[in-house]
């Protein structure tokens, strides 16, 4: 198989597993509405104060629901020795990590602009002008996110207390992906000139290049038996 | 048979463990006694005496980490391994004690313990980083894949710190401008001087350390091969006979 065809049928299978059993997802989305439940009960917020806190909101809630998925991505190999089949497999192990990145880069994605309207209704926000730029501010900052975790959800899943071990190694690391997503989210939530944020989508776009080279040729390492 | 380079380090060990405590006793007391007050800092200033050698040797021991798990996935050499362990130990002690040390340092002169600026921000990622290291050696069973997972992380981590540094620089600075740096040296030759001896003192200390602890390591794994091996052979001879 060609490289691209791996990559395609990594997918395709994350793919229809997913929408056989629906278990990422449905447990993604209702540990995120609890999240925002939780959020909106310990902070009594008026709208300017919602303003100035709902970026960070938000990206804690995506962060850990992300890990949620991530840590699925590949304990769903275990079943039936799975994870076995994939080492075993005469493919470039680099394809396998593209198409696993990219599976958990669409259920993360998928599950946030299924939540993206509850916070503009329970927040209150105004968001009408900026949507397309919130759009690719998430595509970029969750692209960071699945990099850097899938690599270490491949890692962690073959480690004792890897239900632990993936937000201990995963979070440290994603450090400078949410802060720079929480300020370029904050800034197009407030209608700031594009100049003043400009930076960090820079940054959000250096740190997926490099994490995604990075990871692609460590994964070799992580899932070589 | 032991290991070449192990019976090296028994030999010269001690020399590195006696020019760190001659360099270190010398810095303290050119820091302590023989070196002026600041200006603004008055006598506070003396904790940067102790304070920036650890940091600088923080930083050399996760830059010795970060060498030595390339040179592992490379080689798969089971000593680099051993060394790499010892590193990280090494990073996160040091790490969390050049936090301790500035945390003593600010309250006196910004008023306040901690601060989210860049410095103190790496530094408590690396130290969560460098105990994250060593979590995950513990849980790993196979010593191959620990090894290589270990390094792994090692990787990531180390080209992520610059990134996060200058994450955190661009989020907010307030940490007061280094004083030696390209365009020359903003101090004079009575702090110099202590700092510099400091500095080596401790980097030889944490080499020593790093060499004692790499050796400890790697005698453990010998012992326990061995055992392993003894036990087999009773096992056989018991069943035989």
């Amino acid at each position: 198989m060609t490289f691209l065809r791996v990559i395609q049928w990594v997918v395709w299978k994350d793919l229809i597993s997913e929408m056989r059993s629906r278990e990422t997802l449905s447990s993604m989305l209702f540990f995120a509405l609890i999240v925002i439940l939780v959020f909106s009960f310990s902070f009594a917020m008026d709208q300017d104060a919602a303003q100035q806190l709902i970026a960070g909101i938000i990206w804690v809630s995506f962060a850990f629901t992300g890990i949620i998925g991530l840590g699925k991505s590949f304990s769903a190999e275990l079943q039936n020795d799975a994870l076995e089949y994939l080492q075993m497999s005469p493919t470039p192990k680099g394809a396998i990590y593209l198409g696993k990145m990219l599976g958990n880069l669409l259920f993360m994605l998928v599950v946030e602009v299924m939540l993206f309207p509850l916070f503009v209704l329970f927040f209150n926000l105004n968001i009408v002008e900026e949507i397309g730029l919130l759009l690719l501010i998430f595509l970029l900052a969750t692209l960071g996110l699945s990099a850097v975790g899938t690599l270490f959800s491949a890692l962690t899943v073959q480690i004792r207390a890897r239900e632990v071990m993936l937000p201990v190694l995963l979070l440290p690391l994603a450090i400078p992906v949410m802060i720079a997503a929480v300020e370029s989210t904050r800034g197009a939530l407030n209608a700031q000139p594009l100049t003043l944020y400009f930076h960090w989508i820079e940054l959000l776009t250096i740190f997926d290049v490099i994490f995604t080279v990075v990871s692609f040729w460590l994964f070799e390492l992580i899932l070589d038996s | 048979m032991m290991n070449r380079i192990i019976r090296r380090i028994q030999r010269f060990k001690g020399w590195f463990g006696a020019a760190a405590a001659f360099c270190i006793f010398y810095g303290l007391y050119l820091g302590l006694f023989d070196s002026p007050p600041d200006y603004y800092q008055g006598e506070v200033v003396r904790i940067m005496y102790v304070h920036v050698p650890l940091a600088h040797t923080s930083l050399m021991a996760y830059a010795s980490l970060f060498l030595g798990s390339l040179w592992y996935l490379w080689k798969r050499d089971p000593l680099v391994d051993n060394m790499c362990q010892a590193a990280a130990g090494l990073t996160v002690i040091f790490t969390a004690l050049s936090l301790i040390t500035g945390a003593i340092w600010a309250k006196p002169t910004w008023n306040t313990w901690w601060t989210w600026d860049p410095k103190l921000i790496s530094f408590a990622i690396l130290l969560l980083i460098a105990s994250g290291y060593l979590m995950l050696r513990t849980f790993v069973e196979d010593p191959d894949k620990e090894g290589r997972y270990a390094a792994v992380l090692a990787i990531v981590g180390g080209i992520d710190l610059p990134i996060i540094y200058f994450s955190a620089e661009w989020w907010r600075s307030l940490h007061q401008p280094l004083s030696i740096s390209m365009r020359g040296v903003s101090m004079t030759g009575d702090i110099l001087l202590p700092l510099s001896i400091m500095s080596l003192g401790l980097n030889l200390l944490f080499l020593y350390m790093l060499m004692v602890r790499t050796q400890m390591l790697y005698l453990t794994n010998l012992l326990q091969a061995k055992k392993g091996r003894l036990l087999s052979q009773v096992h056989l001879t018991q069943t035989s006979s």
